[in-house]
């Protein structure tokens, strides 16, 4: 493999963005370790919307927004915007809901369970463990013929409603209604500023766009092919780029007890994430990454991102998520639910050739 | 396939009129001419908590006077009837805490501020009326290195092992982190 042609090139640059500006948007206010978490900032912008009533985790994030519309941007430029869809709706959409229960189990995304890793987490390595075991189970699934098949091509513009319920909540933000809620307390009332934030989200929807950039597809590609695939270097970037900027600015802190946004529970941040393995590997993508393809045009991922959005004000609503004093019996109840969704549905969408 | 017919200059027609509607209603609703006016959520939030934080500065005023007063017993009493009516408020945790540190019973206002903080972050937020972050930061910071060196002399301990697990959820919270 050639470490300088374009494509390794893009996911490389996309990889060391991630990376420094993840760690950098802690600097300019986001909650530490969660410079960038698409979970957290689901569950956020759920408040915000009144979806739950948690009062400190309630503001519209610019990053989201500024992911998907980055993206819409970069794929509109590169002529790759293509409404496309029809792929199992339904178990995506409850896909969708069951990638954050497993993200608000652990209490973060892959993306944030590897800058909590590099600013020295040690409590991230049975959630790293867990992601890695669910990547590799849900390959087997697929070499055992599981998939809900693939995508078409869709008349009618399927794919452009969710892109544009993001400008929606793009103008939200510029002019924010009376029903919009924002937490004056708590990790979200810490937040980097406005137009700094989505400058960040559209450079890195844009990027993770053009480059593919995945973190359950590194994880994949690299159990398929080895040190051969661009996005285990892209990966590797991330982390290395994370490090070295947790260093400089003084945010290392190497350690197993008294970790940000941390809990104990490690058998459940390992299931949490094996969750979060499993339905990434059989939909395409890690959460990340879902918002990225609803800005391509992809209807599917659309729905994911909706259920992701359902999954988020149910989290709070319910008390699923986990807190630093550990997962409660509903996060527990409903890890093992997800489990049963995906099992069951591996059994149904498995391709047999008798 | 047919080209553009009737049907699609009526709906486009249609889609023209409901865009311009809904332009106007979104400029007339800046004008707040609307007969029902929008609740501002944010605002309701707001005074919600500033008169939630009132009513606990004033449910909790006896307890606070004993305090000051040095009659550290009466306000623990005081305290316990507070809590046979709230059981889940945080804001007594707090304070017993509080008093219990100045008693020296350290383990104990451990125990409470933990119980606190869980029941309401607001307690290790920097910029909040109800704030104890100052405190719990002094009390990590001094008890963590004691416990450690107590709970390493003396591993079978359970209640050694749990007051020092409290210290690192208190450790935790106030690295702050998104929950």
């Amino acid at each position: 493999m050639n470490l300088f042609d374009r494509q390794t090139l893009i996911v490389i640059v996309s990889g060391l963005s991630l990376g420094i500006l993840g760690v950098l948007l802690v600097l300019w206010g986001n909650p530490q370790n969660s410079g960038i978490c698409v979970s957290c900032f689901l569950e956020n912008s759920a408040g915000a919307l009144g979806l739950h009533d948690n009062l400190r985790m309630q503001y519209l994030r610019p990053e989201l927004i500024g992911f998907v519309l980055g993206a819409v941007v970069a794929a509109s430029i590169g002529r790759e915007f293509k409404s496309r869809g029809g792929s199992a709706p339904l178990p995506r959409l409850l896909a969708g809901i069951f990638l954050i229960v497993g993200c608000a189990v652990f209490i973060g995304c892959p993306i944030k369970m590897f800058l909590r890793f590099v600013a020295g987490d040690l409590t991230t390595l049975t959630a790293i463990s867990g992601l890695v075991a669910g990547v590799w189970l849900g390959l087997k699934g697929l070499a055992a013929g599981v998939h809900f098949g693939g995508s078409k091509r869709q008349t009618g513009g399927a794919g452009v409603w969710v892109p544009l319920g993001f400008l929606l909540l793009l103008a939200f933000i510029l002019w924010p209604p009376a029903f919009l809620l924002q937490s004056t307390r708590g990790s979200a009332a810490q937040a980097a500023p406005v137009l700094i934030a989505l400058a960040v989200g559209l450079l890195l929807g844009g990027l993770a766009q053009r480059s593919r950039f995945c973190v359950t597809g590194s994880i994949r590609d690299s159990l398929l092919m080895g040190y051969r695939t661009p996005l285990l270097w892209g990966l590797l970037a991330f982390l290395f780029r994370g490090f070295v900027t947790s260093l400089l600015t003084g945010q290392f802190q190497p350690g197993f007890y008294g970790q940000p946004g941390a809990h104990l529970d490690l058998l459940w941040s390992f299931l949490g994430m094996l969750l979060v393995g499993l339905i990434s590997v059989l939909i395409g993508g890690c959460p990340f990454r879902q918002l990225i393809k609803s800005g391509e045009g992809d209807a599917d991922a659309g729905l994911v991102v909706i259920g992701m959005f359902l999954g988020a004000g149910l989290v709070q609503s319910w008390q699923i998520a986990g807190t630093t004093a550990g997962v409660g019996l509903n996060g527990k109840v409903a890890v093992m639910a997800g489990l049963i969704f995906v099992l069951i549905n591996m059994l149904l969408y498995r391709e047999r050739t008798d | 396939m047919v080209g553009r017919d009737r049907f699609d200059i009526l709906t486009f027609s249609c889609l023209l009129g409901c865009v311009l509607i809904l332009g106007l209603l979104l400029l007339g609703g800046q004008e707040s001419k609307s007969s029902v006016a929008a609740i501002d959520k944010a605002l309701e939030q707001q005074i919600a908590y500033q008169a939630r934080v009132n009513f606990l500065q004033n449910l909790y005023r006896p307890v606070e006077d004993l305090r000051l007063k040095g009659q550290a017993s009466a306000a623990l009493l005081k305290l316990d009837e507070l809590a046979r009516k709230y059981p889940q408020e945080a804001h007594g945790e707090i304070l017993r805490g509080e008093i219990l540190l100045e008693r020296d019973a350290v383990k104990q206002a451990i125990d409470h501020f933990v119980r606190a903080v869980r029941l309401n972050g607001d307690y290790v937020d920097q910029a909040n009326p109800l704030t104890r972050r100052n405190e719990i930061q002094h009390l990590v910071d001094t008890q963590l290195p004691l416990f450690t060196r107590r709970a390493r002399s003396n591993p079978q301990s359970q209640p050694l092992q749990k007051t020092l697990t409290g210290l690192y959820y208190l450790q935790s919270r106030l690295a702050g982190g998104c929950e």
